[in-house]
């Protein structure tokens, strides 16, 4: 089942998501990348209705690419946060809501921090120092508090990240096979192979 | 009632006029000067900057706009109305992009541009846009430069190298007789900087120059480097003047000669 | 399940003698999953005003924004700050807007009065989640927990209590009565509100 975590460190946030894309019980794909990098220092790992999510986050990365054509500066990952909420929630009064549900991990050029943002296809948006969603946040969220270190060096945030990766797949009955792991920092987004 | 005609937009004058469009024009002609070149593989637009007033921030007042990574736009005329076709320009290039993934052609957006300008003319209760734009850019997956000008009657068409704006006539002209095929970077840069000194007095500190040589890839010359330009230039200019002067006093020296020549014979 | 109950959370407020109380957990959720432990359900709208939103989370974020946004325009317009029963009526035609489609809040303010001899009245007020208003004279309470805390709060509220014993009495109340729900906890914040200051105080409790 679709699952995807998120843990900020000491100067950087890792994101990550599950390759596997799904309809009803079958498989369709393993390497779905499920993290989009929706500005040079921010990322967002979707997870949802099919069509809604690729929909979703498209739309987000236009318009945030758009706002920094207009402004000439990029919106901080909190502004930006609060704008992709505003979009949700207001999705969710409409006709036909977006279910979408994201991880926001960024880092601030401006004051130098990272940071990442739970987010739910309601429109629910919470500052966190880790985060899950789908049926892995049941086993990772309860590890997470006890090993996560907002200190950790990239190498250790890692190593937890494993240790999140490898609870969900002994517990969970259907458990996701591959994982896509990026990381953001000072110096924008990268992918990273575990 | 010939009053009448210049009132309502949407309605012709009886000798196929709409004066209203010829008006912008002339809001057009009464804008600051901008010229744009293509070379080979590059692409330069160059804009007349008004002299600022001494307290006000020369970062506020901006002629050349980025529409998306690969498109610039430059405009003469009225510029709020420029602020507002550049802004209606840079949601149709996200918009392009979200919903067929690739990025605009410059045809693409020149041609969206110009139909905004378009509708405004024929269209109740509005006024067209006071200002011809010039659009630069390249094509995704192509290595072609492309130049193309729009003006307020919805007109759009490709160009070499063109002008717009105050005395764009003489520009253009200047263009007309200078301009070769497959100008290099430098070439290109120095003949946008030569036309536009055809009709900017004061020189280096009133000229802007956007230079986009590949796709993504823009560079705005500071003022420095355009000073640099314009003193090469008006080496040139000088030399020019110098060799003409040096011819015609040898001439008139050889005349000279001859006639003294000529005297001496008759003694 | 109800949406009402979807990520929890509780909020009291309280009069005293020249002061008022306003306190709230920290939990969100959902459901029985806990999300953060630093959500934040209760807002200044100025400084002798504040606002606690309990319900769907959604909605807290975003009629915090449009609360603060109603207010910000009522100060400019008038030139003043809103005072608490015209804050109210502003909570209640908000929310009465949405009648038919409403925000699943239900939400509880404390603040202090300019009475006409130019001292502070203590006031407080709920609403339900359609916007009809409740003017209460010593406590109200409002999400998953409210059971709870009527019944804490019965027991333990009196009279004029000083600035520090309603702290502790409200305190007292919200840390008891969110022991016993499953949806709310998980830290408490607590305003108290007088004249020339306000106090916040954050209590950690069970943090189960």
């Amino acid at each position: 089942m679709e699952t995807s975590f998120a843990i900020t460190g000491k100067d950087y946030v890792i994101v990550a998501s599950d390759t596997t894309a799904a309809r009803s019980i079958v498989k369709m794909k393993e390497d779905e990348d499920k993290i989009k990098a929706v500005s040079p220092h921010l990322l967002m790992a979707y997870s949802g209705e099919p069509g809604d999510t690729i929909q979703f986050s498209e739309y987000i990365e236009r318009n945030l690419r758009l706002f920094h054509i207009r402004n000439n500066y990029s919106l901080t990952p909190s502004a930006a946060a609060s704008w992709i909420r505003r979009s949700l929630a207001q999705s969710l009064r409409s006709r036909k809501p977006y279910s979408v549900n994201l991880m926001l991990g960024g880092y601030d050029t401006t004051s130098d921090t990272p940071h990442l943002f739970w987010i739910d296809y309601l429109g629910t948006l919470a500052e966190v120092p880790f985060g899950a969603h789908g049926y892995g946040s049941y086993f990772a969220l309860s590890l997470l508090d006890r090993y996560h270190n907002p200190e950790a060096s990239l190498e250790e945030g890692l190593e937890i990240l494993k240790r999140c990766i490898d609870e969900v797949a002994k517990r969970l009955v259907v458990t996701p096979g591959k994982y896509k792991v990026k990381v953001v920092d000072k110096d924008g987004s990268r992918e990273i192979e575990l | 009632m010939s009053r009448s005609y210049d009132r309502a937009l949407t309605v012709f004058s009886p000798d196929g006029h709409l004066f209203q469009v010829e008006y912008a024009l002339e809001a057009v002609r009464k804008g600051t000067c901008a010229v744009g070149v293509r070379g080979k593989d590059v692409v330069v637009l160059g804009v007349e900057k008004k002299s600022v007033l001494q307290l006000q921030d020369p970062r506020t007042v901006r002629k050349v706009a980025m529409l998306d990574d690969h498109i610039c736009l430059a405009f003469a005329g009225l510029t709020a109305d420029g602020r507002v076709l550049i802004d209606k320009a840079r949601i149709e290039c996200q918009s392009h992009r979200l919903t067929v993934e690739d990025p605009v052609t410059v045809e693409y957006i020149t041609r969206h541009i110009a139909g905004i300008q378009q509708r405004y003319t024929q269209s109740g209760g509005v006024r067209p846009f006071g200002i011809s734009t010039l659009i630069v850019g390249f094509d995704p997956h192509d290595t072609k430069p492309h130049l193309y000008m729009t003006e307020p009657s919805g007109i759009y068409s490709a160009w070499k190298a063109n002008a717009i704006g105050r005395s764009s006539k003489t520009v253009r002209e200047f263009l007309e007789k200078n301009h070769k095929d497959d100008l290099s970077r430098e070439e290109s840069i120095k003949l946008a900087v030569k036309s536009l000194l055809e009709v900017v007095q004061t020189g280096a500190k009133n000229i802007e120059i956007s230079v986009m040589e590949s796709y993504g890839k823009i560079t705005n010359l500071d003022l420095s480097q355009i000073e640099a330009i314009v003193s090469e230039i008006e080496k040139e200019k000088e030399a020019e003047a110098e060799r003409k002067r040096s011819r015609l006093a040898a001439t008139a020296a050889g005349q000279a000669s001859m006639t003294s020549r000529a005297a001496a014979g008759t003694q | 399940m109800s949406i009402m109950e979807y990520n929890g959370g509780s909020v009291i407020a309280m009069v005293g003698k020249d002061c008022v109380a306003i306190a709230s957990d920290l939990r969100l959720g959902n459901q029985a999953l806990g999300i953060s432990s630093n959500f934040q359900k209760i807002f200044p709208v100025t400084d002798r005003i504040y606002l606690g939103l309990p319900g769907l989370a959604t909605d807290v974020t975003t009629l915090r924004e449009r609360f603060r946004f109603r207010v910000n325009m009522y100060t400019i317009k008038e030139g003043r700050e809103i005072e608490p029963e015209t804050f109210a009526h502003l909570v209640s035609s908000t929310l009465y807007e949405r009648r038919f489609g409403p925000y699943f809040i239900e939400p509880v303010m404390a603040g202090l009065a300019k009475s006409a001899t130019g001292g502070f009245k203590p006031f407080i007020a709920a609403t339900d989640l359609i916007g009809c208003l409740n003017f209460a004279k010593d406590f109200v309470v409002a999400g998953t927990a409210s059971s709870k805390l009527y019944g804490v709060a019965e027991g333990l509220w009196e009279p004029d209590l000083e600035p520090e014993q309603l702290f502790e009495t409200i305190s007292q109340t919200m840390l008891n009565a969110v022991d016993r729900d499953a949806y709310s906890g998980w830290g408490v914040i607590v305003h108290v509100i007088e004249k020339d200051k306000v106090t916040t105080r954050t209590l950690k409790g069970r943090m189960d």
